[in-house]
């Protein structure tokens, strides 16, 4: 009896959690779709921070170009 | 793992800040010292030097160009990473207790200290990601907070927002682009200030922690309370870890509010909570005195704690703290995994 209750105690917890995990993530899903859309609209690219980072290597990337050139001549 | 142990500071941390790449800590401290460290051996590259008192806050620009602090000498300093050198000094009526950049990079705020004859405010500054050039002196925006100071604050997804938390234990909802008060609601007990406000990776929720012993998970367009995570110890921090479903959080009761004195009494640990669930999942002891600030990498790999004691602790994650699951989650993960291949298939 005792693990019977025990087990149904278990069985609440575990749906308890299983409903968390399932709000968390369709908030997560509709969040981020939510995100992307108003960055589009905005005509801003999808992950900010990686455009920013392609930015900053293509101008190191340049620089490095020229220094060879000079060698070059 | 064992951690690594970052000397170099005289005085208690303040702040530490991974770049977002996670190979670079910066840490600030009462010692007037900014610190740069490698992240992955703990050798110090540099110090930035030129405050003349206490350092309560750093930010890393999102390109790892610049790095902007702030000071109890009432400056908010610019700095270029590589060399050290000084770009810009901004100077303010009181102290400067909080910095941090936007999304993208364009602006920076700052939260200035409330003393006699001036009102806390929040200050905007447009900034150039660019050693080379010539910073504006002009603030773009001034929030003056005329209910209850501003301790911390920060940017929001798109800088649509400036979310600040306050020494009444309210947050407030700004408008980024004027400024305007939109909301202002008590999250955490009153008069229980709010002593860190940090993003998740997208900036579309946060995570503040209190006096009041508990840290609170935020979105930040609704300003929604999903989650609160109760402690025994007053709050000096929290971290939202990017790749697992954790928190961190970081406090301690301070020596002289301890009345019988023994380190286990101030309980100088970082707790790891489940996000989701709220429960603590495990401690991680070391520092000799409360945890001022804990930062989490960005890549995921670790975390980094500074304590009034003085000392940087960085720990990378083993292989226990990948593989740790609730049983729920390790379900919901096996239901995708088996949607994937059914997709490819």
């Amino acid at each position: 009896e005792d693990a019977e209750r025990i087990s149904s105690a278990d069985v609440a917890v575990v749906e308890a959690r299983r409903r968390q995990l399932l709000d968390w993530y369709s908030w997560r899903e509709t969040t981020e779709e939510e995100l992307i859309e108003e960055r589009l609209a905005l005509g801003l690219p999808e992950n900010p921070l990686a455009e920013l980072l392609k930015e900053k290597t293509a101008e190191v990337a340049t620089v490095v170009g020229e220094a060879e050139e000079q060698v070059i001549e | 793992m064992r951690p690594i142990l970052l000397s170099g500071h005289e005085r208690a941390l303040t702040q530490v800040r991974y770049n977002p790449d996670g190979d670079l800590i910066f840490s600030v401290s009462k010692d007037q010292q900014i610190c740069v460290w490698f992240a992955h051996n703990g050798e110090r590259l540099g110090t930035y030097r030129g405050h003349q008192g206490a350092i309560w806050t750093i930010d890393v620009d999102p390109t790892s160009t610049i790095l902007a602090s702030g000071s109890a000498d009432n400056t908010i300093r610019l700095w270029d990473i590589k060399t050290g050198k000084c770009l810009k000094t901004w100077d303010f009526p009181t102290a400067v207790k909080r910095v941090e950049f936007n999304e993208d990079g364009t602006q920076l705020l700052g939260v200035t200290e409330k003393r006699m004859g001036h009102m806390g405010t929040i200050v905007v500054l447009d900034v150039k990601i660019d050693v080379e050039a010539e910073q504006t002196d002009e603030k773009a925006l001034t929030i003056v907070c005329e209910e209850s100071k501003a301790t911390v604050a920060g940017w929001s997804y798109l800088s649509k927002y400036i979310i600040a938390g306050h020494e009444d234990g309210s947050i407030s909802q700004f408008d980024g682009k004027s400024g305007d008060l939109l909301y202002n609601f008590p999250i955490h007990e009153l008069n229980q200030q709010i002593t860190d406000l940090q993003w998740s990776q997208d900036r579309t929720y946060f995570i503040t922690s209190s006096k009041d012993k508990t840290a609170k998970l935020i979105s930040a367009k609704e300003l929604e309370v999903f989650k609160s995570y109760a402690t025994d110890t007053p709050l000096n921090s929290a971290a939202i870890a990017p790749n697992k479903d954790f928190v961190i959080l970081g406090g301690g009761q301070a020596a002289m509010d301890v009345t019988t004195t023994s380190a286990r009494q101030g309980k100088f640990e970082a707790r790891f909570y489940h996000k989701i669930f709220e429960d603590e999942i495990g401690r991680v002891r070391g520092h000799f005195g409360p945890l001022n600030t804990v930062a989490a990498d960005p890549t995921g790999k670790g975390y980094a704690s500074g304590g009034e004691d003085g000392y940087v602790r960085v720990h990378a994650f083993d292989k226990g703290y990948y593989d740790f699951m609730y049983e729920v989650e390790r379900e919901r993960a096996n239901k995708l995994a088996a949607a994937a291949a059914t997709a490819m298939a």
